[in-house]
């Protein structure tokens, strides 16, 4: 076999509003300060919240799991659904919720300086 | 933390790869399973819905891609991969990876050892404590060498050294099982390991308080050697005694292993304390103010450079010439890296040791080219290869990566295998002993460094060689390739080849050229005018003084050993002397011309001496060009005589031909006020065959009594089978007194020629090592146009080529490259000659000879290497050559 890497990118897209890029960390360590979930409950608490805005795909979601796995802001741990089938719930850690806390007061303030520029014209 | 939990977590992908897999999997099925339940809660079928699922949420598989080449593992995963496939590819070409490593492996070799030499002699810095801060003091005058009241002052009066330690390389004779042996050790002041911070492995080492009275210190400290080799590493030693020229010692400690001292060639067997010099060597020096005998190795104070340092040194310099103008006159200090005897021996040493360096750096570069022409030219052949992986996704990187991690491969492979063989070489190096009485070893085991170097080396050699091939292979055009079209020869492509091909060339002829200039120097060397005729001349000293003899039982034992020789059957000569010339005991001495009434030592003229006996010149084929040789009736009763070289007749003496200089007279050798020469004698070569033209004068031993004793025999029998018989002659007469220097002058001659005859086996074997690059080199090249061109040939001679015709085709462009790279060579090769003469005498940088030689050596190496791939196209059977492809 020849070792080939496929270009990945193309296949990232999602496809409905692009979200900012790293507002996903955050969206996600927002669904899950509210209680410990799953990939697909995240993926549609998201879009519930943001009644359809923002559509996540397994791809950029997973890969984002592992980003914030890796970073010490959540946990995973195996257990069984309502529905008796057996996924991996992620947990915010303490950590996490500092960063949470951070990242949204980060967030609030630049939105309100964009607001005020684009109210200022 | 999160960055160990990143490296874990990652390491846990690796290893545990199917495990990850299998979650993420199990993960990802999860996901798109209730994703699809909510489609059918909407009345879809689960078919309809899962394929809804996938389009909207993205296909499995190609999640699972995504998620895994996000992390750093990713990236270790792909190299594993690349190695894995670089490793098939090389076993498939069993030849080309043979040549390759053997080449890599002799290249890096061959800079890992010389770089271990480099290393060991210049940049590791002495064992002992914080070895930056010693200095050793040269003298401008005399070099090394310090009168040992001169060392006192300094050691008293100077603000700058937080001490300074005076030292000597001295010979004695130690008692043992088997008889009086004559060993080499150090006699050192009592502060010596103090200052130099070397902790003892047994007892303990003397001080500054017990090296105070002359001859009252009989304390002996081993090296850790000697207490292993000669006392079977006995720990109750302590305390006892050991006998040293004839007189008890006691035995204080025992030296760390890795501790010989601070000289880097010479390996000590014991330390005695200054003090003993008089018990030590037979001539009391340490009240003489003239004897420049004591080396001074200093420890800075901390925060002092080396011109304060200097700067502090000459002001009491100046002071002391003041003091003493007869014997300070001039004196002036210099600071120099402790270890080889300052620019003495450092000098020339460490300039040998980088020229090496460099001419081993060529090799490397020579082996790089030639690998980097042969790597291109698979490249090319693997073009459809590349083309199709370019052509299904595989990015540009990820192709330049492959070609990059084959070349690093090979050279690591490759440089492991010079690392070993270079390990090798200086274990063996390390545990040579010089073929001679002094004990010069060097320690050059490899250290961190040197396998540092070697894994830098490996990896430089691979981007080198690489980096060609990666670049073309980066520039594939997948569409050119996949159609055939680019594997045609087309002129332009093979520029960066040609300019290989032809850069090699040049750096085998200017390696070639070095090491033949440097073979024919040392051939030029061994049949030059010595000034006296080694052959069939034996030698054998010993050393009265050390064996406790007066002067005058002394001096009548020599001439009973020297009857005893001359009735050996055979013999035709006898003499003896103090030393002979070009052995490593030369001494100087000063004189002044006659004319001047009140000698200062700035009009002094320094000249090398020697005692010698009546029949010396004879003995040694030293023609004598007028006058006659000293008879036995040129002793103490007679006036003061003197036989001098032709240059000391010219320079001393003002006289021109050997003839006017008879009977005129000369200050120096202290018995009478003027000395009058008897004899002329040809010039000759005194402390190294590179010197130039020193005048030397010889005195007779009868009137100079000297207590080392060398025995010259010229006999018409081989000198092995003299030796026996002069060391039952001399046991006869005395069966305790060790003889040393035992064998023919010949063998002793080996320390003059030492440094000649390591530059020839190094620049030999550099020479050795590019011809092979060049013939592997030429006949890779050739055997690859060959083979590019099967299709070509098979064509021109199905329309009837001749096989001149065919020859032409195959060889002409070949024979222009060897043609072009040898002129460049050339030029480089004159270039590099000057360098080369510095460094191995008798070479003449622009010899013709040589130059002609190599140039037609490498074209018949050329033709050579080129035969066989020539063979092959001439046998290109055009029918085979047609049906190909």
């Amino acid at each position: 076999m020849l070792p080939l890497i496929l270009k990945g990118s193309a296949l990232m897209t999602d496809k409905s509003s692009d979200l900012v890029q790293g507002t996903l960390d955050m969206l996600i360590l927002k669904t899950l300060a509210l209680e410990p979930m799953h990939g697909w409950g995240v993926a549609v608490r998201i879009e519930q919240i943001s009644r359809g805005v923002f559509r996540v795909n397994a791809g950029s979601l997973f890969v984002a799991f592992q980003r914030l796995q890796r970073a010490g802001l959540i946990k995973g741990e195996w257990k069984a659904t309502e529905n008796n089938r057996r996924a991996k719930y992620y947990t915010l850690t303490e950590q996490g919720r500092k960063k949470l806390n951070s990242e949204t007061r980060e967030w609030e303030r630049q939105v309100a300086a964009i607001a005020r520029i684009l109210e200022a014209s | 933390m999160p960055l160990l939990r990143t490296i874990a977590d990652g390491l846990r992908s690796l290893f545990r790869q199917k495990r990850v897999d299998q979650e993420l999997d199990e993960e990802l099925h999860g996901f798109l399973e209730m994703a699809a339940e909510e489609k059918m809660k909407q009345g879809m079928h689960r078919e309809e819905a899962l394929r809804a699922v996938r389009l909207e949420r993205g296909n499995p598989e190609v999640t699972k891609e995504i998620v895994r080449s996000a992390g750093w593992e990713s990236f270790v995963e792909t190299c594993w991969q690349d190695v894995r496939f670089a490793g098939r590819v090389l076993r498939k070409s069993p030849t080309f990876s043979t040549v390759a490593i053997v080449t890599l492996a002799l290249g890096i070799g061959a800079n890992t050892a010389v770089f271990g030499v480099v290393n060991a002699l210049v940049l590791r810095p002495l064992p002992v404590e914080r070895p930056n801060e010693l200095v050793f003091l040269e003298n401008a005058r005399y070099g090394p060498g310090h009168s040992f009241p001169n060392y006192r002052d300094l050691r008293d009066r100077n603000h700058v050294f937080a001490g300074l330690v005076g030292y000597r390389i001295a010979p004695m004779e130690m008692e043992t099982d088997t008889g009086a042996q004559r060993i080499w050790g150090y006699l050192a002041t009592g502060n010596y390991f103090d200052i130099l911070g070397v902790r003892p492995v047994l007892g303990r080492f003397f001080t500054q308080s017990e090296d105070v009275h002359p001859g009252a210190s009989p304390y002996a400290v081993l090296s850790y050697n000697a207490w292993r080799s000669r006392f079977g590493a006995d720990s109750s030693i302590i305390g006892k005694t050991i006998r040293l020229n004839r007189l008890p010692y006691t035995v204080m400690g025992v030296a760390p292993p890795d501790f010989q001292g601070t000289e880097l060639f010479y390996w000590p067997e014991v330390w005695v304390p200054m003090m003993m010099q008089p018990r030590i060597e037979s001539n009391p020096w340490l009240d003489n103010r003239n004897d420049w005998n004591t080396w001074v190795v200093g420890r800075l104070k901390p925060n002092i450079s080396l011109a304060q340092a200097e700067a502090d040194l000459n002001a009491i310099a100046r002071e002391m010439a003041r003091q003493y103008p007869d014997v300070n006159d001039g004196l002036q200090f210099k600071l120099a890296k402790p270890g080889l005897v300052g620019n003495m021996i450092g000098g020339p040493a460490k300039a040998f040791a980088f020229g090496v360096l460099i001419l081993a750096a060529l090799v490397l570069l020579a082996a790089c080219t030639n690998l980097a022409s042969m790597f291109t030219a698979r490249a090319t052949d693997r073009e459809r290869d590349l083309a199709v992986r370019l052509a299904i996704g595989a990015g540009r990187g990820r192709v330049v990566r492959q070609v990059l991690t084959e070349a690093l491969l090979l050279t690591l492979v490759g440089g492991g295998v010079g690392y070993l063989l270079a390990w090798f070489l200086s274990r063996v190096l390390s545990r040579w002993r010089a073929p001679m009485d002094f004990p010069v070893q060097f320690n050059v085991n490899p250290d961190c460094h040197v396998f540092l170097f070697a894994l830098a080396g490996a990896v430089i050699a691979g981007a080198l060689f690489g980096s060609a091939p990666a670049w073309r292979a980066s520039r594939t055009d997948p569409n050119a390739a996949l159609r055939g079209t680019s594997g045609v020869w087309r002129g332009g492509r093979f520029a960066l080849r040609d300019l290989l091909v032809v850069t090699q060339v040049a750096l085998c002829f200017v390696l070639v050229s070095a090491s033949f200039l440097a073979l024919r120097g040392l051939q030029q060397a061994l049949q030059m005018n010595l000034g006296f005729q080694p052959q069939h001349v034996a030698t054998a000293a010993f050393d009265l003084g050390l064996a406790g003899y007066s002067v005058e039982r002394g001096r009548s034992f020599q001439q009973q050993a020297l009857q005893a020789i001359q009735q050996l059957p055979g013999v035709q000569f006898a003499a003896y002397s103090n030393s002979v010339p070009l052995s490593i005991d030369q001494s100087a001495t000063s004189v002044f011309p006659a004319d001047k009434t009140d000698p200062r030592p700035s009009d002094s003229i320094s000249v090398a001496y020697y005692q010698v006996s009546p029949a010396f010149f004879a003995t040694m084929g030293t023609k004598l060009l007028a006058g006659r040789e000293f008879t036995w009736h040129d002793n103490a009763e007679s006036q003061q005589v003197a036989v001098v070289n032709l240059a000391f007749a010219k320079r001393v003496l003002q006289s021109d031909h050997a003839v006017d200089a008879v009977s005129k007279r000369f200050r120096g050798g202290g018995l009478a006020p003027f000395a009058e020469v008897i004899g002329v004698a040809e010039d000759g070569k005194y402390e190294s065959l590179t010197e130039s033209q020193q005048p030397a004068v010889f005195w007779s031993i009868l009137q100079f009594y000297s207590s080392t004793t060398m025995l010259e025999v010229k006999s018409s029998l081989p000198a092995t089978q003299m030796v026996p018989q002069i060391r039952q002659a001399i046991s006869r007469l005395d069966p305790e007194l060790p003889l040393y220097g035992v064998g023919s002058l010949e063998q002793m001659l080996g320390f003059a020629f030492f440094p000649t005859r390591t530059a020839a086996t190094a620049l030999g074997a550099f020479g050795i090592l590019a011809i092979m690059l060049a013939a592997t080199g030429i006949n890779g090249l050739v055997s690859y146009a060959v083979s590019r061109r099967t299709h070509e040939i098979g064509i021109r001679m199905a329309i009837g080529a001749r096989p001149a015709e065919v020859l032409r085709l195959v060889l002409g462009k070949t024979a222009a490259l060897l043609a072009f790279g040898s002129l460049v060579g050339l030029a480089l090769a004159l270039a590099a000659g000057r360098v080369i003469s510095s460094i191995v005498y008798e070479t003449r940088p622009h010899d013709p000879l040589v130059l002609v030689c190599v140039w037609i050596g490498i074209a018949l190496l050329g033709l050579f290497a080129a035969w066989a791939p020539a063979r092959r196209a001439l046998r290109v059977d055009p029918m085979v050559a047609l049906r190909y492809e």
